[in-house]
């Protein structure tokens, strides 16, 4: 084995909506270990908690501000734009800014939520996903602002409109890769710590939404596995893939289970810690 | 990481013990290299005392997969425990090779 002297650490959290709080409890593991990182990279949900970690806020802190901005009431307002561009197509035209919901709730949460932060004063190097709607090229964001890169990253497909930056219209970062491990790659990570979940499946097909859902589930979960073996083959060094279970199952907004997410994340991480620290040789 | 291998019926069964990573990937692919080095193509992985696999795990089982094919022969996986058979399914291996409850099931499999 080529021993490197320094290996640069990298944690990936991938997307899977309030499930990607598990991360906190990792780091809960690694602040106690000393264990620090070099980069972070977040996709979809787990771009929230990929900017919390790079903050350098507290567990606390980080799920206190979760608990502020990621509520149900940001889904709660229907976008009248959006639903006449459905029933009325020939009068309100159709474009590439459709979303069901209403999005200007959820922008305000995330602008208070992360204060105005920018890239810059991250206290570890931050790497935020999405998908470009117009040629699907994964688009990762490392500089401006974090509130922006999240928003983008969080566009769940049919749910969230789109989100413009830098004049690309931003969708969900699973849809180019749900745990995006080639960005710790391309930055020259040698461990990388690889926090993914599937998405559920529906139990039953009720509704054009839960169809919706069934499809990009389909979709992500596939796509999840073959980029995860091909950067598994395609990396130098070690991905170490933390696998949080959840016996209960969670929802999108079930931010009453964050505790019990984060616990979860703990005990998933303690499960690879002999194996990381003999990597580290501490 | 411990490897001890047993002939049955012109099959090689390998039973690991410990975890299949960076550390131990040189070792076992050694291992697995000298048995194909001596003709021994048709392998048995029993992973029942395998704990953990990691990236590097990954990478050492699919060479002797792609080495043993190369030879007519196969690799071929036996006694997976949860963990493992967890980064198996989300890297997609259990699409390309033959996993059995138990190293007779494998060895009977290549008949």
């Amino acid at each position: 084995m080529t021993t490197i002297d320094k290996p640069r650490i990298a944690l990936v959290i991938g997307s899977g909506s309030v499930k990607c709080a598990a991360a906190l409890g990792l780091m809960k593991v690694f602040e106690r270990e000393k264990i620090g990182l070099d980069m972070v990279v977040g996709c979809s949900g787990g771009s929230i908690y990929a900017s919390l970690i790079a903050l350098g806020w507290s567990v606390q802190k980080a799920t206190d501000t979760t608990l502020k901005m990621w509520t149900r009431e940001v889904t709660a307002k229907r976008n009248t734009r959006a639903l006449l561009q459905l029933a009325l197509p020939w009068l309100v035209k159709f474009d590439e800014t459709f979303g069901l919901i209403d999005d200007s709730l959820v922008n305000r949460r995330f602008r208070e939520g992360f204060a105005g932060a920018t890239f810059a004063d991250m206290k570890i190097p931050l790497f935020v996903t999405a998908t470009d709607l117009y040629n699907g090229e994964q688009v990762i964001m490392s500089e401006g602002s974090v509130a922006e890169a999240v928003r983008a990253s969080i566009s769940i497909p049919f749910i969230f409109p789109p989100h413009k930056v830098n004049s690309r219209y931003l969708v969900d970062g699973f849809q180019s890769d749900p745990l995006p491990i080639g960005v710790a790659i391309k930055e020259g990570a040698d461990i990388i710590i690889a926090m993914g979940f599937e998405s559920p499946y529906q139990d039953r097909i009720t509704s054009l939404m839960r169809y919706n859902f069934q499809m990009s589930s389909v979709t992500s979960n596939n796509l999840l596995k073959t980029n995860y073996a091909f950067h598994n083959l395609a990396h130098h060094s070690e991905i170490i893939p933390i696998l949080p279970e959840f016996e209960h199952k969670i929802k999108l907004f079930d931010t009453d289970k964050l505790p019990y997410v984060i616990e979860e994340g703990e005990r998933a991480a303690e499960k690879q810690l002999p194996f990381i620290k003999g990597l580290l040789g501490i | 990481m411990e490897i001890i291998d047993k002939q049955v019926d012109g099959v090689t069964i390998l039973s690991l013990t410990g975890s299949i990573d960076a550390m131990t990937a040189p070792q076992i692919t050694e291992f697995i290299q000298a048995q194909i080095a001596k003709g021994n193509t048709k392998l048995v992985a029993d992973l029942k005392g395998v704990d953990y696999t990691s990236s590097a795990g990954l990478r050492v089982l699919l060479g002797a997969i792609k080495e043993t094919r190369a030879q007519s022969g196969d690799l071929r996986l036996a006694g997976i425990q949860p963990d493992v058979q967890k980064v198996l399914n989300l890297s997609g291996f259990t699409n390309i090779l033959k996993t059995f409850a138990d190293p007779d099931a494998a060895v009977a499999s290549y008949k």
